[in-house]
This record gives structure tokens, C-alpha cells and sequence, in this order.
């Protein structure tokens, strides 16, 4: 009741103000057109055609009721562009509309384009004969929308008789929105400078630069009237100079004409028709959402420092270590001067590999690869590669066999070690951290991970944590040299420990196993665990001895290594189990289930998540979670990361989130989603639920 | 001491309710139903949907662009018998409510009340039954989407159109509207034979000549029973008036069709 009454009160607000405007007969404006949406006429610049003149600037003038919108050129999915046919007109040669800058709107999860409250649309008119009067009719179908769609056909008239003078106030609205008509880019600073179609033409990648920098940029490609554009997903680089955005295209056509991309930008904006190029621009790498606080950069580095030291003892770093140790013991005539520099050149060769392993990391990002953590446990080689490396360890742990360093590696150690300077030391540590990367993975996951998803000074920070972790045994006899002595002696005590470390490993070992059979299928999976068993029973039996051992060894190596890449046809993907009935995840679903005042809940897991399992086991998959879900108002969406998918990868990006799990609710109340913590409790996801949802039905109570 | 302890408590009444009168009030306002009979055609009523079509001038309608001498038959034809006009032959069943759906696919909103409007007649089990209207009011492409749509409509696809159009716009092409066909499952041939049908062109007139006599300013629309609504409306809303109907029963201006 309220609102109409200011709507009415608005109205009768508009039409005083526009009698007080009129500044007479003479004013170059035709009589509007009226409706309660909208309230149209013709303006000119101009009060009338001057001697020699050949165009004159007018515009329609629109202004639209509240919560009135109008269209666009290109109006996004749905809407119909203004329409003006000029038949009936006199001296009129040509008249252009030039459209100014349009904003976007959602609405019940539908793009559109348009403009809101007020917009003249400057006519570039041309005449027949210059100079002489011009009598324009203008016959408009004007479609505006607000929670009912209304096309407005009428039209106006306007007579321009020979004469000067300047419709000021007329000419300073046309001006206003004439400015806001995007330029070719000279004024407003903005380039596009590159624009890329995907093969299957489901996506739009383009690359802008401003040398002013963006601020809340948008944009708004055109491509025919066939062609629909989903929501665009921008990001800024370079300190706000580039742009890059990624445009879903919802439908194509068979033949794409002319891209034009329109750029805006608060004030300014560009329209430009880049050509098409052969790859997708990349996108900056400005992981601001990513920057971690300093608390958990301390925990992280801890976490490798500690994951460092504990390397010492894994089976392929330990012989190195005490090489390294009972060559000092022996040459006890060495002065503690010499050991102490022999000791720190170990740990400094620990550190160099740690931090080329970092620079390697780094060059492989700033080169554009995409370097996630759980990523590559998406690809089946490298699983199968880390489960045969872990399953041998475990074995050997177990005693099944022995592994012995190559006797010639061995003697060279030896000879290094006793090499006169401090290359036979420093080349004894980084040995050592050679040989313990393939053991460090599965224990320093999160710690990589973190690295990985950071800036460069965290992958930093982090790797030399790790480094000094493993070099601790090293700088502890460095600075007390008589520490040698009093290392723990070999006994019982190694058996169980090799124990423990060999049941984790093995835990490990089928964890990865389970991932693989999400990944590459059973039958891959039966294959790998078989050539596997062959190896270790090989190993075990002392069978592969020799030169044809060896290379029969390889050889079962290599195929159960190699295998899964061919094999890993897609396996089914896995039906979600449980009760709930989760529906394929779908971004752009999202926000039209919430217009529709449903509430979603977005989970998403991978095989390979173990917290992701503990989260459904605990608490999704649990009374009271699973019934909530289960309601009619609640919309369970799951996406599934067990294989790579570069939507579900931008949809986290989009949350400054890099690895799994993540779970979010969307609801009336909370459009632009509620990000839940990783590790679920049942009263977070209720009450994220409520919040959701609450006042679903008083949001749109009038 | 006492008296700080009962302004305390007062005062934690009283922000409460404060609070609960912030909260539900709203709903309590939008409360009973509050209709208004229409003379033209008797026996219907009228709500208000959002404030803004309740604005338009009701006498205003579309009725204006009378150019074919079908939509003049097509006029005379609804008018003799309107109710069978706008819901087919589902008016007659006593236990059922009718809703008659106005829309066009190049209306926004359109999308989401049709997509509504499928879950209800789903949830009620047979209790409701919605007859499509197509309002192609936006222009050459939104008729054109709307002759597709009835021609789905003759194969039975009428929903999976719709929730196919959910997708993606609509596409004035051959190319689109053979892929339209063949993603939703029906003869792409019967289909295009349909659009350019009499058949079809008789019940767009139809619809227009409904539209016309219940003044519609635009899309959607929706006929409830006998109440007619303009604009948006909230699902609560739907639902309330359809059990208000089904209470009601149509009689007065079905039953004796």
C-alpha cells in the first residue's frame, strides 16, 4: 500500500518538475509518452535547423519508474533492444542510435543488460537537405520490465523549424549520455588486447589492459543475437593494469560473426572487435584471496621443519645419514674444526636442493602451469608411481627385503666423503635430499600444498623449513661436534621402528589404491596391485639379481608405472552413495534456484579427499544434516574434483579456495553463498542452513 | 536495585518484541486476500500482483493492434465461451483447480513463475492442472518461440520445452530449433509442419483474444480458478489462492460450460 502511494506521489513529483522545466513552446522536445513505467520523449540539442547545418544531435529520452528496466542493443538471455522506425519522418536522411554504456542485471538467475531509472539514447541524425527543417516521427517499441514484462509501443513527434539556438537543458541531457557511450578505447584507456573462443565454443577468454588501472570493470561481449553469454568470471592483474575475464557462452550458433566486446568501467568505457586468437589469454596470477596470515605461516613452517627432521629416518634418506655419521666416528683424527665445516657444507648441500626444488616450483608457476596440491592425485600415473614407491618401502620396512645403495654409488659416497675440501660433504647433503623427496610427498601434503597455493615467499619460507628439518641431524653435530658419539646405536629399537613407519606407509599405500580405483577404474587398479605384488615378491626372494634381474625389475617397473596412463579409460563416475539426493553441480543453477527461493547446499568432494569422507561419514550423511538436506526447500548440490574440471576449479578460485574440502550454502538470505569451515560440525550446517534460508517468504512480502 | 533489574527485564521484553514485530509483521500485513470483482468478464475477480501492474490503466490492455480478421473471430469465439477458452477442457472436474499461465519466453520473470508453476502441478498430485498460454507479446522472435512451443506442446513436450529453454534463450534459426528438437525428443518435421500450423495460429489468437478481454498490460499473467493476476507473485501467494479456490469451487462461471 505504502509503495504505491510514494509511486504515485513520485509521479505527480516527476510531472510538476517537468512543467517547471518546460521553458516554453519553443523548447526542442516532443510531447512524452506516459505510462506508469515509463515516461518517454524526443529531445533535441537543437531548437532548430540552422543554415548549412547536416545532422543534428537529439536522443530519446527515457525516464523509467522505479524499479522499471529497459534493454541493451544486445539485452543479455532474455529482453528485446529498443526499437525506433522512422517512417512519416521529413529531410531525414539516417538516424543512429548510439548506445550508451549498459550495467548488468540478475534477476532470477538471468543476465541481462540494460538501464535502470533514467537513459536518453543520443540519435546521431543525418538530413536529406541540410539546412532546411526536419519533422521526425519516431514509432518506438520499448520493452521494460520490472516484476511484470510491459512492451511499450507509441510514438512521438518532433518539428525542428529553420532557426538557432541551443536547447540547453535538452543538450545537456543528451550530452551526459552521450559520454556514457563507449569509445574506441583512445579516451578511456582501455585495450583489449587479446580474445579466444574455445574449440566448442563454450566459453569466451579475453585479456584487457589499462594503463589507469580497473576498479570495478565489467564485460559485456556481443556475438550476433544468436549468441548467449552466462555470467563472466573477472579477474584483475598487475596491480589492476590487465583484465582477464572468462564468458561462458550458454548457446552458439553454427557461424560466429564479428566479437565486439564492450568494456565498462565506472564512467568510461570502450567497445572494441579484437580478432580472434588461437589460445586462451592466461590469467593473472594474483592470488590476493590466497595470502595467508602470519599464524598460519608459523604452524605451516613448523609443520615442515618437524616434517623435515622425521625424514631422516625414512628408509631412503636413513643409510645416507649414517654413511654420513660413521665416516666422522671413524676418521676420529679429524679436528673438531674440520668436522663442524664438513657438517655444515652437508646441511648447506640439504638447503641448495630445497631451495632449486622451490626455484623449480616457482619457474613452472610464473610459466602458467597450474600447480594445485591434490591435483596430481587426479592424474593415475603419478598415483601409480607413488603407490609402487610407497608399497616397495613399506615391504622393505616390513623386512621383505633389503634395499642397498649401488655399490658404486656407495663407493663413490665413500670416496666424496673423503675427498679433501668441503665438495664431499656438501655433495652428501643434497644426495640426501635427493633421495628423500619421493618420501617427503605423502607426509608434507599439506605443507606443499599450502606452498604451492601461496605467494612465491611462502613456497619459499616453507622449502627452507623443510631443508633445515632434514639438515637439523647435521647443524646439531656441526655445533657440537661430540654429539657424534652419543647418536643412538643401532639395536632392537630400529626393528620397531621401522615397524611403525613401515604400517604407515602401508596405510598410505592402500589409501592411494582406493584413490585409484576413482580414478582409473578397478580393472587398472587389480593390475597395478598385481605388478606390484610381483615386484616385492621378487625383491624378497632375491630374484632380480644380476644385470637381466635388474633390468627384468625395470621392465615390471616401468608397465605398472606406465600401464594406468592407457589404461584409465573413464571409469564410471562414481554415483554419489547415501541417502541424500545430490543433484550434478551447476554454477549457473545456483542463483536461479535461489531466485526461486530454494536453498543450496554446494559440496564439494573428490575419492581422494580423506577429510571430504570424514565429513560426509560424520556429519552430511548423519541425522540431523541428512534429513535437512533432504527437505524440498533444500537443494543438495555436489560437484565432483576426482578428476580434473577446470569449472569446479574456477568455482573455488572464485572463493580464494584451492583444495578441498568446500562446502557453501546458498539461500534468499545469502545469495552470494555462506563458505563453511572444512572440517563440518552438524550445528555449522544448520544453522548456515537457516541463515540461508530465513525470510525467504519476508523478503518478498510487499 | 530491584527497580534496575525490572527496567532490564522490561527493556529485553521489549526489544524482543520489537524485534518479532520487525519480523513478522510484514507477513501479517500481507495477510487476508483482498479482491476486487471484475465487471468484464463476470463472475472473475482480480488481485494484485506486484504494485507496479496494478498501476497500468486496466482499460489499457493489448487489445489494441486488431489487424488479422482471425483475431476477430478468434475474439468472438473466447467470448462465447471463456472458460473453456482458458482451460481447455480441465474446468469441469470439481475436485481440480485450473490455472491458466500467460507468458512469454523473452519476459524474464516468465521463466521462473512457469518453472513454479510445474513444481505445483507436480507437488498437487492431479489436485491442480495448469493450461499453457503463450503471450508472445516481445516481437518477432518471442512468436516464433511461442509457435515452438505450442507445436512441443502437440508432442507432449510442452515441459521439457520449457525447461530446456531454462538452459539456454531461445534462438530465432533452423539450426536451433533442430537441436531444440531432438534435445527435448520430438519429430523436428511435425514440429516445424505444427508452428506454421492454423492450429497454432488459432490458439496464439486465443490467448491474445484472453489477454484482451482480461486487460493483461503484459507478462505473466496468471488465471486462478476465478482470479485473475498480473506480474510477479510469491509462491505462498499461488499456493493460498489455490486452496481458496479449490474451497470455493468454480461454479459460477464453469460449471455450466
Amino acid at each position: 500500500m505504502f509503495n504505491r502511494l510514494i509511486a504515485i506521489l513520485g509521479l505527480a513529483g516527476l510531472a510538476v518538475g517537468l512543467l517547471l522545466d518546460a521553458p516554453g513552446a519553443r523548447a526542442a522536445t516532443s510531447a512524452p509518452h506516459s505510462s506508469p513505467a515509463v515516461e518517454a520523449r524526443l529531445i533535441a540539442a537543437e531548437d532548430g535547423v540552422t543554415i548549412g547545418t547536416q545532422s543534428i544531435s537529439a536522443a530519446l529520452d527515457i525516464k523509467l519508474g522505479e524499479g522499471w528496466k529497459t534493454y541493451w542493443r544486445s539485452p543479455g538471455e532474455v529482453g528485446i533492444p529498443p526499437e525506433i522506425t522512422w517512417s512519416g519522418s521529413q529531410n531525414l536522411a539516417e538516424a543512429e542510435i548510439l548506445w550508451p554504456a549498459p550495467k548488468r542485471f540478475r534477476a532470477f538467475g538471468i543476465e541481462n543488460f540494460g538501464y535502470e531509472k533514467e537513459v536518453a539514447l543520443p540519435l546521431r541524425i543525418t538530413l536529406e537537405r541540410s539546412g532546411e527543417p526536419v519533422s521526425l516521427r519516431a514509432a518506438v517499441n520499448l520493452l521494460v520490465c520490472s516484476d511484470i514484462c510491459v512492451p511499450e509501443i507509441f510514438e512521438l513527434s518532433l518539428e525542428l523549424p529553420r532557426g538557432d539556438g541551443i536547447d540547453d537543458q535538452s543538450a545537456a541531457q543528451i550530452a551526459k549520455f552521450a559520454a556514457k557511450v563507449p569509445d574506441d578505447g583512445t579516451g578511456s584507456e582501455i585495450d583489449v588486447t587479446a580474445a579466444y573462443i574455445s574449440e566448442d565454443s563454450t566459453a569466451l577468454v579475453l585479456a584487457a589492459r589499462s594503463e589507469s588501472g580497473f576498479a570495478a570493470p565489467d564485460v559485456f561481449p556481443e556475438l550476433g543475437p544468436e549468441v548467449a553469454f552466462g555470467a563472466p568470471d573477472i579477474r584483475l592483474g598487475d596491480g589492476g593494469r590487465t583484465l582477464w575475464g572468462n564468458v561462458p557462452i550458454l548457446y552458439a550458433g553454427s557461424t560466429l560473426p564479428e566479437l565486439r566486446v564492450t568494456i565498462t568501467d565506472g564512467a568510461r568505457a570502450a567497445t572494441q572487435s579484437p580478432a580472434l586468437a588461437d589460445a586462451a589469454p592466461k590469467p593473472p596470477f594474483t592470488l590476493r584471496a590466497a595470502v595467508p596470515g602470519l599464524g598460519d605461516v608459523l604452524a605451516i613452517t613448523i609443520v615442515a621443519f618437524l616434517g623435515g627432521l622425521i625424514l631422516n629416518v625414512m628408509p631412503c634418506v636413513l643409510p645416507v645419514l649414517s654413511i654420513k655419521l660413521s665416516s666422522a666416528l671413524k676418521s676420529g683424527g679429524q679436528s673438531r674444526a674440520r668436522i663442524r665445516s664438513g657438517f655444515l657444507a652437508s646441511a648447506l648441500g640439504v638447503l641448495t636442493f630445497m631451495w632449486a626444488l622451490a626455484a623449480v616450483t616457482l619457474l613452472l608457476r610464473s610459466l602458467g602451469l597450474s600447480v594445485g596440491w591434490g591435483l596430481q592425485f587426479q592424474n593415475p600415473s603419478f598415483l601409480t608411481v607413488m603407490f609402487l614407491i610407497l608399497a616397495l618401502f613399506a615391504a622393505n620396512l616390513f623386512g621383505a627385503f633389503e634395499i642397498n645403495l649401488p655399490s658404486s654409488l656407495q663407493t663413490r659416497l665413500a670416496r666424496a666423503d673423503g675427498a679433501p675440501g668441503h665438495m664431499g660433504d656438501f655433495a652428501t647433503g643434497a644426495f640426501a635430499a635427493v633421495l628423500a623427496t619421493p618420501c617427503s610427498a605423502p607426509f608434507l601434503g599439506t605443507a606443499v600444498a599450502f606452498a604451492l597455493a601461496g605467494r612465491d615467499i611462502d613456497i619459499l619460507v616453507i622449502f627452507t623449513a623443510l631443508g633445515l628439518g632434514l639438515a637439523t641431524p647435521y647443524l646439531l653435530v656441526a655445533t657440537r661436534p661430540g654429539l657424534v658419539s652419543r647418536m643412538p646405536k643401532p639395536g632392537p629399537w630400529m626393528v620397531r621402528v621401522k615397524a611403525i613407519l613401515g604400517a604407515m606407509l602401508a596405510l598410505t599405500a592402500i589409501w592411494l589404491l582406493w584413490v585409484l580405483i576413482g580414478v582409473a577404474g578397478p580393472r587398472t587398479t587389480i593390475l597395478v596391485t598385481l605388478g606390484t605384488l610381483v615386484l616385492v615378491t621378487g625383491f624378497s626372494f632375491g630374484r632380480f639379481h644380476g644385470r637381466t634381474g635388474a633390468i627384468v625389475a625395470a621392465l615390471v617397473a616401468v608397465t605398472v608405472m606406465i600401464g594406468p596412463g592407457f589404461l584409465s579409460a573413464p571409469a564410471p563416475a562414481a554415483a554419489p552413495a547415501g541417502t541424500t539426493n545430490w543433484v550434478a553441480f551447476d554454477r549457473a543453477e545456483i542463483a536461479r534456484l535461489v531466485s526461486t527461493g530454494k536453498t543450496v547446499f554446494v559440496d564439494v568432494t573428490a575419492d581422494w579427499c580423506l577429510t571430504c569422507k570424514a565429513n560426509k561419514a560424520l556429519v552430511l550423511d548423519r541425522d540431523p544434516v541428512a534429513t535437512a538436506l533432504d527437505t524440498p526447500a533444500v537443494v543438495p548440490m555436489q560437484a565432483d574434483w576426482t578428476r580434473p574440471d577446470e569449472r569446479i576449479s574456477r568455482y573455488l578460485e572464485s572463493f580464494g579456495r584451492f583444495g578441498i574440502p568446500f562446502n557453501a550454502v546458498y539461500g534468499p538470505a545469502a545469495p552470494e553463498g555462506i563458505v563453511l569451515s572444512e572440517l563440518l560440525s552438524s550445528q555449522e550446517v544448520l544453522e548456515a542452513l537457516a541463515r540461508a534460508s530465513s525470510g525467504s517468504e519476508l523478503t518478498r512480502a510487499e | 536495585m530491584g527497580v534496575d533489574r525490572r527496567m532490564v527485564l522490561s527493556g529485553i521484553v521489549l526489544a524482543a518484541g520489537g524485534f518479532a514485530a520487525w519480523k513478522y509483521a510484514p507477513a501479517l500485513f500481507e495477510g487476508p486476500l483482498e479482491f476486487e470483482p471484475i465487471d468484464d468478464p463476470a463472475g472473475f475477480r482480480k488481485i494484485e500482483g506486484g504494485d507496479r501492474s496494478a498501476a497500468f490503466d486496466p482499460f489499457v490492455g493489448l487489445s489494441s493492434q486488431e489487424t488479422d480478421p482471425n483475431e476477430a473471430i478468434a475474439k468472438a469465439r473466447v467470448r462465447a465461451d471463456i472458460c473453456s477458452a482458458l482451460y481447455g477442457g480441465e474446468a469441469g472436474a470439481a475436485d481440480v483447480v485450473p490455472v491458466a499461465s500467460f507468458s512469454d519466453y523473452y519476459c524474464p520473470y516468465c521463466r521462473v513463475q512457469t518453472q513454479k508453476l510445474v513444481e505445483i502441478e507436480e507437488r498437487s498430485s492431479g489436485g491442480v492442472k495448469v493450461v499453457w498460454h503463450e503471450l508472445p507479446l516481445l516481437g518477432e522472435t518471442s512468436d516464433l518461440a511461442a509457435k515452438a512451443a505450442l507445436a512441443a506442446k502437440r508432442q507432449g513436450a510442452y515441459v521439457a520445452f520449457h525447461k530446456r529453454l531454462m538452459k539456454s534463450a531461445f534462438r530465432a534459426s533452423p539450426e536451433y530449433l533442430r537441436i531444440l528438437a531432438k534435445d527435448i525428443g520430438i519429430d523436428h518435421d511435425r514440429m516445424i509442419a505444427d508452428m506454421a500450423s492454423q492450429s497454432v495460429q488459432d490458439e496464439l489468437h486465443d490467448s491474445a483474444a484472453l489477454a484482451g478481454i482480461f486487460a493483461f498490460v503484459g507478462t505473466p499473467a496468471l488465471v486462478i480458478g476465478k482470479t485473475v493476476i498480473q506480474g510477479q507473485i510469491s509462491d505462498r501467494r499461488i499456493e493460498q489462492l489455490i486452496e481458496l479456490e479449490r474451497s470455493e469451487g468454480i461454479s459460477g462461471i464453469c460449471s455450466t460450460a
